[in-house]
């Protein structure tokens, strides 16, 4: 059975940050996980926008709301890493991703607003640079035209256009999208779009509307893995600038990520364990022996330490039942309401958020996860992401940045 | 300022109201139907949805045992398209009551409820999600039904033939001069209008608001709330209606539902009718209680939890003699001093028919129309209102008759583009109103197990595309949909659904934000003035 | 008129007359066949098909290469140089006697290594190809052992036959004296083995004078009879010279009857197979692959050239599906005999279903083509009859699926009419925990190849993926079975691989296939 050095549980943002970092830093590392929630990924990269999410406090500078979190919530696994780790780990997981045909930008130190599919402005800290002269564009409240597909169920030009009232100057037209009809799916119509003959049919078709403006905006569709030649092209077909908007899911934010990293994590020397959960672990003083998967096609692994970054409930790290939620490898206690009648509250959209959301993993300084008596419940187990207690990714929106701080950090305090 | 004048005038559209305006019209007296919100939205819409054969009841009330069988027989015959008539089971557990079991048989041959007793494995074979320690079986007569599409058609017959509806119509207060009800006035809930009617003659079939109203009247009724919680599986558990066989509780009884199963209830009594909810506590009981019979029910998938308030009118001074049967509740207000106001309310979904029957023929004798009450040999004709809610319709157009151009907008329960765009050109008179709130109500839409999480965002934006949403306002609208299927997914989340509640909010709030923006769009039903006050006895 | 005559005539009517419309067949099956495919000018490699056919460079296997090589040496000179010796040997030579040597012991040879041979392919017969084979297979084999064997006795028989001395005397020795008689029959009887009813002097100076006289009268074209080293052993058979008598007249008429019944009947199923299946190698040009442009009369020559060896059949790749469903048609010895009946249009409906389900799972991998010892090539005969049987309206299940539209095959799936639904309702598609999963995220058709080649996925497919998930949710199972999508289905397995809750999207599908292809196979019949 080969042993590694790094066992990563999980194939989400933390997962993957986690075995990115661990093989750059010359560390041999398997990793295990299945599809989950990245492929619900809008692509964005959240740091922090909101806190206190009670009182819906949106913040432009991150690192001023990370002072305050810090501050107000001692206990967030903001707290366990430095502004400094959080720069670096972005930097080193961006540029890898830019390494693979994904390019990110955002504004040091600056949350931006942008677009979405309901037509409402998010807060971000770094986006794809297919999103960015969207950025520019509502910024500037220039003259847009929004575009989008018949038979495309996952965005409303027009809804974009009524919801933006602060935005007079976005115009929409409604499209048929070369080569395809019926019901149309994101992931498709982006795969066929690496095919110039398909962006230049494309653009035959939309430039007649766009006389009169300066930005034209799509569905997230320009491309699979290429992104920024499919944009370029497209700009020069068009003659304007040119950006997307995330759809609804199925959107295709996540299956390119999980692309790149399916391209850029093997040559790293990370062995990867795809579609396949861990079923069995055992620790001892040496580390963990894994069992992944399960049957006929299951894998041993050992390892001398690892990084639990399995995710929440739909990403399998966290199991329900109708009483009390259990931590899914290695039943580490897992902080959480008395009882499943606090898990929600009435109002779905209450401000104050879930307290379910809160439950999750109790670490010390360095993520490693406490046991029953808060102890360290292994010296070479880690936790990262959005496992962790104490933080609500969806509310505070920190969900991609909190998972690639914890990660980094957790991968250099091994 | 609208006057609107009307012979006979209906107030509340749950089944009773529904079953009067068609009473009334096929006895030639016009009427018009009011109601403050939607079709069913009181006990109507929150019920188990069961055809009682009355083996329920056989031992603790054998009056209401023998009318649900006589009007689950006529039901049966003249609205089959209603009905799911797929039997029934009463089956004991090791533990129950033996005494009852053995009482059973004897107690629905006194009540002429048919009743066959099965032999365990039988009874098994039938349904083989029973327990293994299930101790007695008998087969007996019980169906389900669709109440939407019960009061749908029944509503349809009666704007067929004469009568009217308005939604949205509250009324608010009534003018009483010289002992009878001289004017009624309403306000239309959409755009603040007022609305005056001059009825001949008002029947209050408001079901749990009835005291409420009869108030407006200065009439006194007794009522008390009983909030019952049911929860609804992924599957069709079981073929046939499935009962304890105990003397009655809750957690009783799982019925069939198209391609769900109803497993409930509870008995919670609450202050007020508005804005009550399931809740965690009840959802649990009701499992842990009922998996006894079906042990299926601690794994099995559910879909979403719903509560509905029954009324239970407390024998007041102007309600002893009325009283026609103790399930139901007939009250003339003359005895209070209005001449021309009576009241309809309590009662079951199984007896709506009758409940009809006895007000109208109340309403007709003041009114001197001799013409006699029809609604016992004349068939129900189905109508198109209630097509869409049929479970399995959606899906099975979707396959052998759509369109060329057309897409599935809410996946889980394959309604199309163009089966929402029938609803909305039919429901015109919703404008205003929450659109998504309205197609959830006449389709399936949001009725799967995405419970509108994935369907409630792409129909928003068919909502824009089709101009009907304009501004913030269709947000608003998808928010107060959200919350209101929220009511009901929320108690069951755990296993699956919690990673689907999950990902909704993953969508709705970490994606797109929606946790800001416009509150929803209206504020009735989201009060939280309803608080358990404790069970009844 | 005489037996001899009668019977040759008849005999060779009955093989030119079969022969011609056989081959008449040839140019009509392949016309039949020929679709629209275009055939360009050939070259014909005679050299290697010559090869071919004399080397049996394609015949696989030791016993059947040996035991043909053997009779095939064996037979054709029987035939030509004693069959028909009136008019090959005796014009070539003009002191040809059956009875002289070499003649004699040649046919003794000849007709030995044939025998060996037949056995040899009847061991093989017997051994390996029994389950494939039928009552042609036997009946040559029966006819040409037949006239071996009878061949062997005749001549023996004739060695023994006195009434044949007795009237070789009177033609040849009329004058002779009854001692000289008596000598000469003691010489034959003591050195030929010639069986007589009287009784025989053995003294020397008797059988002195019977070689004398043997030598004088008969020598000329009587060989020792030794030299008939097979009849003559078996001339010691223990049978009395009256029996041996009326044995020689039936097995005259036994040998020539069989062998005139061995021609007549050589038009007939595989006893013209050396004919045609030499042919066939010829024009096959020594060939293995696929020509697929074969013009129409070498089609029908291929159709025809089969010889039933059953090659083809024992290393057919879906060989095992044979197994499983037992549809004969599925292995290409039994499907090329059914096609040919379905270009005769002698195939029942029911036996035209069962032809075109097999057509339809050949998946055309070659290997029959390749070991076909006739080198036919059959490749280009699956290949034209599928379309052929398509455009008849035998499109097999996947092709019959197509001809009505979803809809139209949920209404006859719910209704009642094609059966009931899944025997037992324990199929993943049943099973409520199958989908209890599910939460709508639309990955398995995200990732679904075949929906993204498709330019209008609810036009082209019906339903795509999650939607076949979520109507089987609802139960709706009759609404999917007609859905394109599950016989477009490639079986990537990508939906399962990438399904983040463990629903088997790929192994449903494949279930509602199967399901689909055993309601329409008991709908005409042949379940």
């Amino acid at each position: 059975m080969k042993k590694y050095d790094v066992m990563v549980i999980g194939s989400g943002f933390a997962g993957m940050a986690a075995a990115l970092f661990a093989a750059r830093r010359g560390l041999s590392v398997v990793q295990a996980g299945a599809t989950g929630g990245i492929d619900f990924s809008t692509g964005f990269i959240d740091l922090l926008a909101v806190h206190p999410i009670a009182e819906q406090k949106v913040w432009e500078d991150p690192f001023a709301a990370l002072a305050a979190l810090r501050r107000d919530l001692p206990a967030h696994p903001f707290c366990r890493v430095s502004d400094g780790e959080i720069r670096l780990a972005l930097e080193e997981f961006t540029s890898f991703l830019g390494e693979h045909g994904l390019c990110y930008r955002g504004r040091e130190g600056k949350n931006t607003l942008t677009l979405t599919a309901a037509g409402t402005m998010k807060p971000t800290y770094l986006l794809p640079c297919t999103a960015w002269s969207g950025v520019e564009a509502w910024e500037a409240k220039a003259p847009a035209l929004l575009v989008d597909f018949y038979g495309l169920k996952g965005l409303s030009a027009r809804q974009i256009a009524e919801v933006r009232g602060d935005w007079p100057g976005l115009r929409t037209a409604r499209v048929r999208f070369p080569g395809m009809g019926g019901e149309l799916y994101p992931e498709h119509m982006a795969w066929s779009m690496a095919d110039p003959a398909r962006r230049e049919e494309l653009s035959k078709t939309v430039a007649p509307l766009a006389a009169d403006v300066q930005y034209i905006g799509f569905p997230a569709i320009l491309g699979m893995t290429d992104t920024g030649a499919v944009l370029s092209h497209m700009q020069e077909l068009l003659g304007k600038k040119v950006f997307e908007i995330p759809t609804l899911p199925p959107s295709i934010a996540g299956p390119r990520l999980r692309a790149a990293f399916d391209r850029g994590l093997p040559p790293l020397g990370v062995r990867t364990c795809t579609q396949k959960l861990i079923t069995r672990a055992v620790c001892s003083d040496e580390g963990f022996q894994f069992t992944a998967g399960s049957g006929s096609t299951s894998v041993e692994l050992f390892a001398h330490s690892a990084i639990l970054a399995s995710g929440r409930f739909f990403g399998k790290g966290l199991k329900a039942d109708r009483h009390s939620i259990r931590e899914a490898v290695f039943d580490l206690p897992v902080t959480q309401p008395e009882n499943r009648s606090l898990w929600h509250r009435p109002g779905f959209f209450d401000p104050r958020g879930h307290e379910v959301n809160q439950a999750g993993i109790e670490t010390d300084n360095l993520l490693r996860p406490l046991d029953a008596d808060g102890q360290p419940f292994h010296p070479r187990l880690r936790a990262a992401g959005a496992i962790l207690a104490h933080q609500d990714w969806m509310r505070m929106k920190c969900g991609a940045g909190l998972a690639i701080a914890t990660a980094y950090k957790a991968v250099i305090s091994l | 300022m609208t006057t609107l004048a009307t012979r006979v005038l209906i107030i509340g559209a749950g089944a009773t109201g529904a079953g009067l305006l068609r009473d009334l019209a096929l006895r030639g007296v016009q009427a018009l139907l009011i109601e403050q919100r939607d079709v069913n939205s009181g006990a109507s819409g929150g019920n188990h949805g069961l055809l009682h054969s009355g083996a329920r009841y056989v031992a603790s009330d054998r009056e209401a045992a023998m009318e649900c069988r006589a009007e689950g027989d006529i039901l049966r015959r003249l609205a089959p398209q209603c009905i799911d008539d797929a039997g029934g089971l009463f089956v004991a557990v090791r533990g129950d009551d033996e005494r009852y079991v053995s009482d059973f048989p004897g107690l629905c041959a006194k009540s002429g409820v048919p009743c066959r007793a099965l032999e365990l494995g039988t009874a098994r074979a039938m349904e083989p999600a029973l327990s293994q320690d299930i101790i007695a079986a008998f087969a007996v007569q019980d169906g389900a039904v669709d109440p939407f599409m019960l009061s749908l058609d029944n509503i349809a017959q009666g704007l067929s033939l004469g009568g009217g509806m308005r939604r949205n119509l509250a009324a608010v207060s009534m003018d009483v001069r010289h002992g009878r009800v001289g004017r009624v006035e309403c306000r239309d809930m959409t755009t603040g209008e007022n609305v005056t009617i001059e009825p001949e003659l008002v029947i209050n079939a408001s079901g749990a608001w009835a005291g409420l109203i009869a108030a407006l009247a200065g009439a006194q009724i007794g009522i008390l709330y009983s909030m019952g919680s049911l929860v609804i599986t992924q599957d069709r558990i079981a073929t046939r209606v499935i009962n304890r066989l105990r003397p009655p509780s809750d957690a009783d009884i799982l019925v069939p539902g198209g391609t769900v199963s109803i497993l409930g209830t509870t008995s919670i009594r609450v202050p007020s009718p508005d804005g009550c909810r399931p809740s965690v506590a009840e959802t649990d009981r009701i499992i842990d209680d009922a998996r006894a019979m079906l042990p299926i029910l601690e794994r099995t998938r559910y879909i979403r939890a719903y509560a509905g308030v029954r009324p239970l009118v407390s024998l007041g001074p102007a309600g002893d003699d009325r009283a026609v049967s103790r399930g139901f509740a007939l009250i003339d207000h003359a005895a209070d001093g209005v001449d021309n106001f009576l009241t309809i309310t309590g009662g079951k979904l199984t007896t709506y028919r009758l409940m009809a029957e006895k007000a109208a023929d109340l309403a007709c004798a003041k009114l001197g129309v001799s013409a006699p009450c029809r609604t016992r040999t004349e068939p129900l004709p189905p109508s198109s209102l209630g097509r869409w809610t049929e479970p399995g319709r959606g899906p099975k157009s979707w396959v052998e008759s759509r369109a060329e151009d057309d897409i599935v907008l809410c996946e889980c329960e394959m309604v199309s583009r163009g089966v929402i765009d029938a609803i909305l050109d039919e429901a015109k008179d919703m404008r205003g109103r929450s659109m998504l709130k309205a197609i959830g109500m006449r389709s399936r839409v949001g009725k799967g197990p995405c419970q509108g999480g994935f369907c409630g965002p792409r129909i928003t934006g068919h909502l824009y595309d089709r101009e009907i949403s304009t501004g913030t306002q269709g947000l608003a609208e998808l928010k107060t949909f959200t919350e209101r299927r929220w009511r009901g997914f929320s108690p069951i989340l755990w296993g699956v659904p919690l990673m689907q509640a999950d990902l909704q909010e993953a969508l709705h709030c970490g994606a797109m934000d929606l946790e800001f923006g416009p509150p929803p769009s209206t504020t009735d039903e989201e009060s939280e003035k309803c608080q358990a006050t404790g069970e009844l006895p | 008129m005489d037996f001899f005559s009668i019977g040759l005539a008849l005999a060779c009517l009955s093989a030119v007359c079969g022969t011609i419309l056989r081959v008449r067949k040839w140019f009509t099956r392949g016309k039949a066949m020929a679709g629209s495919t275009h055939h360009g000018p050939r070259s014909l490699r005679w050299a290697a098909g010559l090869a071919d056919l004399i080397l049996l460079r394609r015949t696989r296997g030791g016993l059947r290469r040996r035991g043909h090589a053997l009779l095939i040496l064996g037979f054709l000179p029987l035939l030509f140089l004693h069959a028909m010796d009136g008019v090959v040997t005796r014009p070539l030579f003009a002191a040809y006697e059956p009875t002289l040597d070499p003649w004699q012991f040649l046919r003794n040879l000849f007709g030995l290594v044939s025998l060996a041979g037949l056995a040899l392919l009847l061991w093989n017969r017997t051994a390996r190809l029994r389950p494939l084979s039928a009552a042609q297979d036997w009946a040559l084999l029966a006819v040409v052992g037949g006239i071996l064997v009878s061949g062997f006795f005749l001549e023996s028989l004739k060695i023994m036959s006195e009434a044949d001395f007795t009237r070789m005397a009177d033609d040849y020795f009329p004058e002779a004296e009854s001692g000289e008689l008596l000598a000469l029959k003691a010489y034959w009887a003591a050195e030929n083995g010639a069986r007589f009813s009287v009784f025989l002097p053995t003294a020397p100076e008797m059988l002195e004078q019977g070689a004398e006289l043997h030598e004088d009268r008969c020598a000329g074209c009587h060989s020792p009879t030794s030299s008939a080293f097979v009849s003559r052993s078996m001339a010691a058979l223990p049978l009395s010279p009256a029996m041996a008598d009326r044995g020689r007249a039936a097995f005259w008429y036994l040998h020539v009857g069989l062998a005139f019944l061995g021609l007549s009947l050589l038009p007939w199923g595989k006893f013209l197979h050396p004919l045609s299946t030499g042919a066939n190698l010829l024009v096959r040009g020594g060939s293995r692959n696929s020509q697929a442009q074969n013009p129409p009369p070498a089609r029908g020559l291929g159709l025809d050239a089969c010889t039933r060896c059953g090659q083809c059949s024992l290393h057919c790749s879906v060989a095992p599906i044979h197994t499983v469903m037992g549809n004969a048609d599925i292995l290409p010895m039994d499907k090329l005999s059914d096609l040919r009946r379905h270009l005769d249009a002698r195939l029942s409906p029911v036996e035209t279903g069962i032809l075109a389900e097999g057509s339809h799972i050949c998946t055309e991998c070659l290997r029959c083509t390749e070991f076909c010892s006739a080198g036919i090539d059959l490749q280009d005969l699956w290949m034209t009859s599928k379309q052929m049987l398509s455009k008849a309206g035998r499109a097999g299940v996947d092709g019959e699926i197509r001809k009505s539209t979803a809809g139209e095959w949920a209404r006859e799936f719910a209704s009642g009419r094609l059966g009931a639904i899944g025997g037992t309702g324990a199929g993943l598609a049943d099973q409520a925990e199958s989908f209890w999963g599910c939460v709508q995220c639309t990955t398995c058709t995200g990732v679904c190849p075949v929906v993204a080649v498709s330019e209008d996925p609810s036009r082209d497919l019906d339903l795509t993926p999650q939607q076949i998930m979520n109507l089987l949710r609802m139960g709706l199972k009759s609404q999917t079975l007609g859905a394109r999508m599950v016989w477009s289905c490639a079986t990537c397995y990508k939906c399962q691989e990438h399904c983040p809750q463990d629903v088997p999207v790929a192994d449903i599908l494949y279930e509602l296939r199967q399901l689909g292809a055993e309601v329409l196979r008991e709908k005409e019949g042949r379940s």
